[in-house]
């Protein structure tokens, strides 16, 4: 391993390490997604028409779990400007090109290392897994992880106030997660308005849910005919955020716009 | 041979200017006391020194690299403890020891030692795996001061190191500052202790609203202020107004005040060299010295003297 690839290698596991020290927040975290299975899935599963749509929901929570986690790395950061840590970042001998990949990588690969876990349980219950399928979608997860993780850091860096970061992700989620296919299938978002169903159609969230739903073998309810389209959108998704975060995220630094 | 110069580096923020045009070298291997009161500029210099902040204008060059042009350069040459310990509440002291060693490029199999040796001689060790949470002021500080022990950096810069410390882990950590100059390193001690940076310092420069007032070394800035050297002599017999003549024939006396008829109390410059001088005038005079008292001059003198306050009011709204 190079020198280069060392330092950022290190940015990524410090990340890690940090996000698994609140462990008072993986533990909620994770009896919410239990919950949101064994109590909401199985009930409301029961009030909607939808073929499995218990499968269905179970891997649209998984999504929806590596969204909100991806995104804890834009409230790291604010933790971080207060306690004056991010000064102690910047005076580092890493560059800070590797500071800023670093964090978008750690962002989203810790993400993935949490969730990871729980997509197993996700797996289990919807039970069916075709192999190959699944692999791309896995991979395609992970992009969005990291894509997330960029839209975070690229938000923290533009708002100044944790406070406003904190309101516009709640808005931000209340919007991304409720206009796509991770709660229900496009059809039926469709008949309710066309608008909605326009933008849940170029949601990043869709494509990751409907990827997975498509990996894991639920493409019937879905009716994904062609997965290149989301599988673009993905990785159009990821590489606008972790490219455009980088290079905001670096002029903040250089401009001293984090003081 | 200088391994810092800079040239004219400032930092405005709106319309204050936190450091105005500084200029400064300091030489390899010293250790450079940079004082001043709170708000003088120390920090935000060197903050721009470590490339953490860009200067509005100037630069400086640090080993052979210029701050604006090579500071990833730069910042492979130095370390940095910061005023106020740099950690979230979640860390460990092992954490960021560790994570600090494994940045800096220390092997797996050294940096264990040392993350033990260091975190060890700061009384540490017991304490490694508490929060930072879990730690008092004082912990927080040798955590951050360990940072700097462990890599020992080219140039390491401290910015009020024994802050908040007892006076036992004050004393340890001043051994170590040296320590860490005996073996190659240069110092830069930002601090508006004065003791502190009288007994580090190799060389001094008094910052004040942002300028660098003076700059040389401890002794030579206390020599500089007039009559900054007390002497009380007590005799055995009174003092005539034709012995106080005699004694202002020495260049070195600045003043003379009796308090008693037997007690003289003489300000001067270069004690050392004029004191024995006296002393054999008033032997030659037939007055014997029943006893004598020096005091020489503070860095706090030094610093009332070139800025016209002392150092609390300058702390309190003159900087």
């Amino acid at each position: 391993m190079t020198a280069l690839t060392n330092k950022l290698f290190l940015v990524v596991e410090r990340d890690i390490r940090l996000f698994f020290q609140y462990k008072f927040l993986i533990i909620m975290r994770g009896i919410w997604f239990v919950s949101q299975i064994v109590l909401f899935g199985l009930i409301a599963s029961r009030m909607v028409s939808v073929t499995d749509y218990f499968q269905y929901y179970v891997a649209g929570l998984s999504v929806m779990m590596l969204y909100s986690t991806a995104l804890f790395i834009g409230f790291d950061i604010y933790e971080e400007a207060e306690h004056g840590v991010f000064e102690y970042l910047l005076s580092l001998p890493v560059s800070r090109r590797q500071l800023v990949l670093g964090r978008s990588i750690g962002g989203g690969l810790r993400a993935f290392i949490y969730v990871g876990p729980l997509i197993g349980v996700a797996l289990y219950v919807i039970g069916a897994v075709n192999p190959l399928n699944f692999l791309i979608a896995f991979f395609t997860l992970f992009l969005f992880a990291f894509g997330v993780s960029g839209m975070s850091i690229t938000i923290a860096v533009i708002i100044k106030s944790s406070d406003r970061f904190d309101i516009l992700m709640g808005v931000l989620d209340a919007l991304i997660v409720r206009l796509s296919t991770a709660m229900y299938p496009l059809a039926i978002v469709q008949q309710a308005n066309p608008f909605y169903g326009g933008l849940t159609q170029l949601n990043p969230v869709s494509f990751a849910s409907d990827l997975f739903r498509w990996g894991t073998g639920l493409e019937a309810i879905i009716s994904l005919n062609n997965p290149l389209a989301p599988l673009l959108g993905i990785v159009a998704f990821f590489s606008f955020f972790t490219f455009v975060g980088i290079i905001i995220y670096d002029k903040r630094i250089e401009g001293g716009g984090w003081q | 041979m200088a391994i810092i110069s800079i040239k004219d580096l400032t930092k405005t923020f709106g319309n204050t200017a936190a450091v105005n045009h500084l200029n400064l070298s300091i030489e390899e291997g010293e250790i450079f006391g940079l004082l001043g009161p709170n708000g003088a500029g120390k920090t935000t210099a060197i903050l721009m020194l470590a490339t953490v902040i860009r200067p509005t204008e100037g630069t400086a060059t640090v080993g052979e690299y210029d701050i604006r042009k090579n500071p990833d350069k730069v910042r492979a040459l130095l370390g940095i403890a910061f005023q106020e310990p740099k950690m979230l509440w979640v860390s460990t002291p092992w954490d960021i020891v560790n994570f600090h060693a494994k940045v800096c490029g220390l092997s797996t199999q050294d940096r264990k030692r040392k993350v033990k040796e260091i975190l060890d001689a700061l009384e540490m060790w017991e304490f490694r795996h508490r929060t930072v949470h879990a730690l008092s002021g004082g912990m927080r500080k040798r955590v951050e001061i360990a940072k700097i022990l462990i890599q020992r950096p080219k140039i390491a810069i401290v910015d009020e190191p024994t802050a908040q410390i007892d006076v036992v882990g004050k004393h340890k950590i001043w051994k170590m500052l040296c320590e860490l100059r005996d073996q190659g390193s240069t110092i830069i001690l930002a601090t508006n202790e004065l003791y502190e940076a009288d007994v580090l310092s190799d060389r001094v420069g008094i910052l004040h609203r942002g300028q660098l007032i003076v700059c040389d070394t401890p002794k030579k800035l206390k020599d500089s202020i007039p009559g900054g050297d007390i002497i009380d002599i007590k005799l055995e017999k009174e003092v005539t107004a034709k012995d106080i003549e005699a004694l202002k024939d020495f260049e070195e006396v600045v003043d003379i005040h009796q308090p008693k008829p037997d007690n003289l109390r003489l300000h001067l410059n270069k004690v050392e060299e004029v004191v024995p001088r006296i002393m054999n005038l008033l032997m030659k005079k037939n007055m014997p010295v029943s006893s004598i008292r020096m005091s020489e001059p503070s860095l706090d003198d030094v610093f009332s003297h070139f800025t016209g306050l002392t150092i609390e009011e300058a702390q309190k709204g003159g900087a």
